[in-house]
């Protein structure tokens, strides 16, 4: 049990690595067309005898067929670490294409799809929590120490933010966002947009602990001594908020990348050509895709690996702090 | 609480057959003699039977005098008869309420025939002052009808007499081609229901979706029965339909239609699969696929009636006022001005590909704004060239374009040419285009950003705003006639998307577009007109204001058992001959 | 009294707050309803810009919401540009749809969660709870969105649900019973996904505060007396645990309109979500304001339920608050 917290660590840390280098892993742009192999399904691999080497065959579009044949007359080695023009962690020779995850419908590689999608879905989550939380301990923390006015004003506007079903606020501060702008413009936006309606839970949790924190005897002392506001606030406030903040971020990253993929579902997220894991499951909304192919599941399935982690870390953070608290 | 189904239940009618007075309303009435009908060609069906429908959106009223949106019209559609029509199928017109007209020899009268002894669907007779009130209404400037626009002609209203109480006389101030598609869709209003709320001003609040059906007559095949808001609208039979078949029994034939409210196209997709509408249309390729591999098992009976009258293109910002927070925007401009810049752009797009991936093969690459279903039209002389990345390069050397190392693409000036292109977000569709085209521009060195909006944001950035750089649309047309795209390649046309709110031609070719459009309005030959329009198509292919890509085939779709499915390539595809429609 | 008094005023400006923000929002957006009608060649500008008076979309928005506000007092909520309705009435019906949904969901997994939960907390560490933790950790970790695709798919596929909307098409003929079964067929895959999206949350809370009151003090007192197993859990554990849950209800209350709206998307259930959606990218202004500040609404009463409820079951607060 007690391996749990560095475990799920070091996996979170890897997950995170593996999208943060997606440029490399992904054999192909997120962005890249293969226009003769669009929906096709996931290449099947290979294997020639006990070989490491594995051999994938090239795909055929049949005209009378939705379906694609493998053209058995040429085989495409796997190469590892290929180095031709751009470094790929994997990759195979020019006219073979390999698609782990199958195509999409302009015949883009769904596992490089997926990759850079999940690369900006997470730093849209994590990058909003972190603005969230810096919201929520920046205004608790003022909250909490100053009391009186300040407080009651805050947290009534916080009240506010809570006031709403998060999905309705979304949508509604989405709505009167300008729609104008390039994926990169966009991703930030949705940052600013979740982050900005997130602050509130945090704030009131940091003004909890800021409030009994400041009754503590030796911020009273340091109190009596003569010691600065900003000191105090500094000094003793704050390290007692870390563990928290810490263990809240660890919830509200999943919350927050959930999010984005669910307004990038609905189709008010990050657009085209960029990936998202959201526009990745909205293909699914189409009904000729959801019924007609069944690898498109595939980022989605893949996703629940990421909450896992998540998850883990979460529960192992939450479980310590009680620990500490006890 | 007697709701009966007429298939069902006959066997409770004849139990009620004493009652059978209380019915008679519903049944349809036997010929008058004296009665001008219409007599159908379509073979004879059975009478009875339901058919039910999806509609993309709720109506927004059932008042044709002010309607904007689709689904309202295809409703309205149905409920109201125009008095000549274009037939769908042969796309000429014939007599609908009008049992035959008469054009003067200047073109400028036309002297219209009524049908005589004919009734509203309510059982009060029509007759000339209902047409002389109808246009009364539309013409008014206060009801701000949108049909008004087609009915004034070079700022004069068309007007309208009352000879007899069956022939009223249309005077036109000008000639006008193909004038009598004008009155196509111009529904003919009962003016016992709806003479008073006229004179208090309040012709555009009645007939909202909250009117009651008894409040509400035409003269279509059916009338109103129920809507029921967020769900569906019934039609039920209008019993005194001035058509009838062979046979001389009066038409149509369903006792009901039903409209269902399904918003998106999968959704559709499902419940016409599962049997629950029973006929579709406006669905994707992909769609049709789907539905076309197992129609056999299903009953289904899908058609791909080939290219529409849809041209989707892309166009840049020429407009020469743009807001001055686009400061980028004047600069780019000077880019896309330059013809040459366009051509290679045209020159670089792989039409191909679009038909390819985004129709599956089910649609045509476009020249020029005018699809190969308008045979009649279209300019043969002008045809579409492979697409060729030399080509286009070759295009940009010659008007001082150069390259940088890397393979960007620098303009006479000097800078980087880089633009964003606006799809629309709810059009899957339209947005594939617009990444295609960001792919195939790459390949001549154009970095291109691709932004789904929300539509009515992208139409605010292009018709107000002007704060955009290229952008992806698509117009439709009701009518083969280039009549209705007038505001589209006018100078001061309300359409002219690529400068709008502008008098003065900026280029040559654009004030030839516009005095040749002004020409064949007023031209009476058909011939001469299809001179004249033959080279607007050739102006618009060679400066490409409007970067024509693709067209989509119309494809549509019915049960086995619906009988008289004839689809046509016209708005509305399918429901155009309801009332020769019939269930098997 | 007091208390209640207090709470309400404070929602009272709650709400008046949320309209204000998403007024304001909303009126800054580009664009507006009558956009799209310019691209229509048979419309003049002149003819959209009549109508756009006609709307008051042309005046200030100070002006537009005094205006609003004023008939709002007055329980007129606007009207909708894009069903020509007034906004309350638009509302009502999808409400009902909504409510439809998630009622049912909700009591069913509150029934379901309270069995797992007592039981896994009984059994803790055995089989049962391991299954149960496993079962809860999985849901809680797939996107709602990822379980409604895959019933979405496993209905398609199966067929023997029908997919999409809420009745059939001949509805009106049928009889009582036929109605409510064909109401139920339809409902059946949306309710399933919204039970498994709502489950996992409660089955933790419960388990955990079940498992907290059965190592308190006085159950173990009560062991010690002998009193049974099952009435141990039943009568004396579970009453003890009902503190915390209480609020959780009041929770689910307050969710019962936003809960669904996903699911509603995916499965074109014709309530609130894709009404929203809809009304959203339409611009269709006085329908969302009216969207959100209902929405807001039901979540102030959910809250206020459960102050209530914590009133009437926990004597402490009973005190502390006279």
């Amino acid at each position: 049990m007690k391996l749990t917290l560095p475990l799920g660590l070091l996996t979170l840390i890897g997950i995170h690595l593996l999208f943060l280098f997606c440029g490399y892993i992904a054999p192909y742009d997120e962005a890249q067309q293969d226009r003769m192999a669009a929906f096709a399904p996931p290449t099947k691999v290979h294997l020639a005898r006990s070989y490491p080497y594995i051999y994938v065959c090239a795909w055929n579009a049949h005209e009378t067929d939705s379906g694609y044949d493998e053209d058995c007359s040429q085989k495409f080695a796997v190469h590892l670490f290929v180095n031709g023009g751009d470094s790929h962690l994997f990759g195979v020779a020019s006219p073979g294409r390999i698609s782990l995850f199958g195509t999409d419908g302009l015949g883009r590689d769904q596992f490089s799809r997926f990759l850079f999608g999940a690369r900006l879905s997470l730093f849209a989550g994590i990058l909003a929590t972190f603005l969230a939380l810096l919201l929520g301990t920046l205004i608790g923390m003022t909250a909490g120490f100053y009391g009186s006015f300040v407080d009651s004003t805050l947290m009534r506007f916080a009240e506010l933010f809570l006031a709403l079903p998060w999905i309705y606020l979304l949508l509604a501060v989405r709505a009167f966002l300008p729609l104008h702008l390039s994926p990169i413009q966009t991703f930030f936006l949705l940052v600013v947009i979740i982050g900005a309606i997130g602050w509130a839970r945090p704030a009131r949790l940091v003004r909890g602990i800021v409030l009994s924190g400041k009754e503590r005897n030796f911020v009273l002392a340091a109190k009596n001594l003569g010691a600065s506001n900003g000191y105090i606030l500094r000094r003793h406030i704050l390290p007692q908020v870390y563990g928290v903040v810490l263990a809240q971020a660890a919830l509200l990253v999943p919350q927050y990348v959930l999010a984005e993929i669910t307004l990038s579902f609905l189709g008010l997220g990050v657009g085209e050509p960029a990936a998202s894991l959201g526009n990745l499951l909205g293909e699914l909304q189409q009904y000729h895709v959801i019924s007609s192919y069944w690898w498109m599941f595939l980022p989605g399935i893949a996703l629940l690996l990421i909450f896992f982690s998540y998850f883990v870390m979460a529960n192992a953070l939450q479980r310590r702090l009680k620990f500490i608290a006890v | 609480m007697f709701r009966i189904t007429w298939v069902r239940h006959v066997f409770i009618l004849a139990v009620l057959a004493a009652a059978q007075s209380l019915w008679a309303a519903d049944a349809a009435q036997p010929v008058r003699p004296g009665e001008d009908v219409a007599v159908s060609t379509a073979e004879s069906g059975k009478f009875g039977g339901r058919l039910s429908i999806a509609l993309r959106s709720e109506p927004k009223t059932f008042n044709p005098v002010t309607l904007v949106d689709g689904s309202s019209r295809e409703i309205t559609g149905r409920l109201h008869a125009d008095l000549l029509h274009i037939n769908r199928a042969s796309q000429q017109t014939e007599p609908a309420l009008a049992k035959s007209w008469k054009v003067s020899k200047d073109g400028l009268t036309y002297t219209v025939a009524l049908r005589h002894g004919i009734r509203f669907s309510d059982g009060v007779p029509f007759d000339a002052d209902d047409v002389v009130f109808s246009f009364q209404v539309y013409l008014d400037e206060k009801v701000h009808s949108p049909q008004r626009d087609l009915l004034v002609v070079n700022d004069k209203p068309i007007v309208v007499k009352k000879l007899d109480q069956y022939t009223v006389a249309f005077q036109l101030a000008q000639p006008y081609a193909a004038a009598e598609r004008l009155f196509d869709n111009i529904a003919i209003l009962p003016k016992h229901l709806l003479a008073k709320a006229y004179e208090q001003g309040k012709i555009g609040e009645s007939w909202n979706i909250s009117a009651h059906p008894a409040e509400m007559a035409g003269l279509g095949p059916f009338r109103l029965k129920e809507y029921l808001p967020g769900q569906r609208v019934t039609l039920e039979r209008n019993p005194y339909y001035w058509k009838t078949n062979k046979e001389k029994k009066r038409l149509p034939y369903l006792d009901e239609m039903t409209f269902l409210f399904v918003p998106s196209e999968d959704a559709q997709i499902i419940r016409f699969q599962s049997g629950d509408t029973d006929v579709i249309s406006r669905i994707s390729a992909d769609n049709f696929a789907l539905l076309e591999r197992d129609q056999q098992s299903r009953g289904l009976h899908m058609v791909d009636l080939g290219p529409g009258l849809e041209f989707n293109f892309l166009f840049f910002n020429l407009n020469s006022v743009v807001p001055k927070s686009a400061n980028t925007l004047a600069a780019k401009q000077q880019v896309f001005r330059q013809v040459a810049f366009r051509q290679a752009v045209s020159a670089a797009i792989d039409r191909d590909a679009i038909i390819k991936l985004v129709y599956r093969g089910r649609g045509t690459a476009l020249v020029t704004q005018v699809t190969p279903a308008n045979k009649l039209w279209r300019n043969d002389k002008i045809v579409l060239q492979k697409r060729s990345v030399d080509r286009a390069k070759d295009i940009l050397r010659r008007a001082n374009f150069t390259w940088k190392p890397d393979g960007t693409l620098l303009s006479p000036s000097g800078s980087p040419v880089e633009f964003t292109i606006l799809s629309s977000a709810s059009n899957a569709q339209r947005t594939q285009m617009a990444t295609i085209i960001q792919q195939d521009l790459k390949d001549i060195g154009i970095t291109v950003q691709v932004v789904p909006m929300e539509f009515r944001a992208l139409l605010d950035r292009v018709f107000q705003s002007h704060d955009y750089e290229a952008a992806v649309l698509a117009l439709g047309g009701g009518d083969v006639d280039p009549n209705p795209q007038m505001n589209v390649w006018v100078e001061d046309g309300s359409n002219h998307m690529w400068d709008l709110g502008e008098t003065k031609p900026a280029t040559p070719w654009e004030a030839e577009i516009d005095s040749l459009m002004k020409k064949q309005l007023s031209t009476l030959k058909v011939a001469d007109r299809k001179k004249l329009y033959d080279r607007v198509q050739q102006l618009v292919a060679d400066n490409l204001p409007l970067i024509c890509l693709a067209s989509p085939n119309i494809l549509v779709g019915a049960k086995n058992k619906v009988g008289n499915f004839n689809p046509s390539i016209l708005d509305p595809y399918v429901l155009w001959n309801s009332e020769e429609l019939f269930i098997r | 009294m007091r208390f209640l008094l207090n709470r309400l005023i404070h929602a009272i400006f709650l709400l008046f707050g949320v309209s204000l923000l998403s007024f304001l929002l909303l009126s800054l957006a580009p664009g507006d309803y009558l956009s799209e009608m310019q691209l229509n060649p048979q419309i003049s500008p002149e003819t959209v810009a009549a109508l756009r008076h006609q709307y008051n979309l042309d005046r200030p928005i100070p002006v537009r919401y005094s205006h609003w506000v004023a008939a709002a007092v007055k329980g007129d909520l606007g009207f909708s540009f894009a069903y020509n309705v007034p906004v309350t009435k638009l509302l009502s019906s999808r409400i009902l749809n909504t409510l439809l949904l998630t009622i049912p969901a909700t009591i069913l997994a509150w029934i379901i969660a309270i069995a797992v939960g007592v039981i896994s907390a009984a059994k803790q560490g055995r089989w049962e709870d391991q299954v149960a933790s496993a079962g809860t950790t999985t849901l809680l970790i797939t996107p709602d969105i990822l379980i409604a695709l895959v019933f979405l798919w496993v209905a398609l596929r199966s067929g023997y649900f029908p997919v999409g909307g809420m009745v059939s098409v001949g509805f009106d003929e049928l009889t009582a019973t036929q109605k409510l079964r064909d109401i139920t067929l339809h409902a059946a895959i949306p309710i399933t996904i919204l039970v498994l999206s709502i489950i996992p949350v409660l089955i933790r809370h419960v388990r955990a505060t079940m498992i907290e009151a059965l190592h308190s003090p006085f159950v173990r007192a009560a062991r010690a007396h002998g009193i049974p197993r099952s009435r141990l859990l039943l009568r004396h554990v579970f009453p003890a645990a009902a503190n915390p849950l209480v609020s959780l209800f009041g929770l689910s209350i307050a969710n019962l309109l936003g809960v669904g709206l996903i699911t509603e998307v995916v499965m074109s259930w014709p309530g609130m979500g894709p009404l929203l959606l809809e009304s959203v990218q339409a611009r269709d202004l006085y329908v969302v304001i009216g969207a959100i500040l209902i929405s807001a609404f039901v979540l102030q009463t959910g809250i206020f339920v459960s102050d209530l409820l914590l009133l009437a079951c926990d004597p402490r607060i009973r005190k502390g608050a006279r």
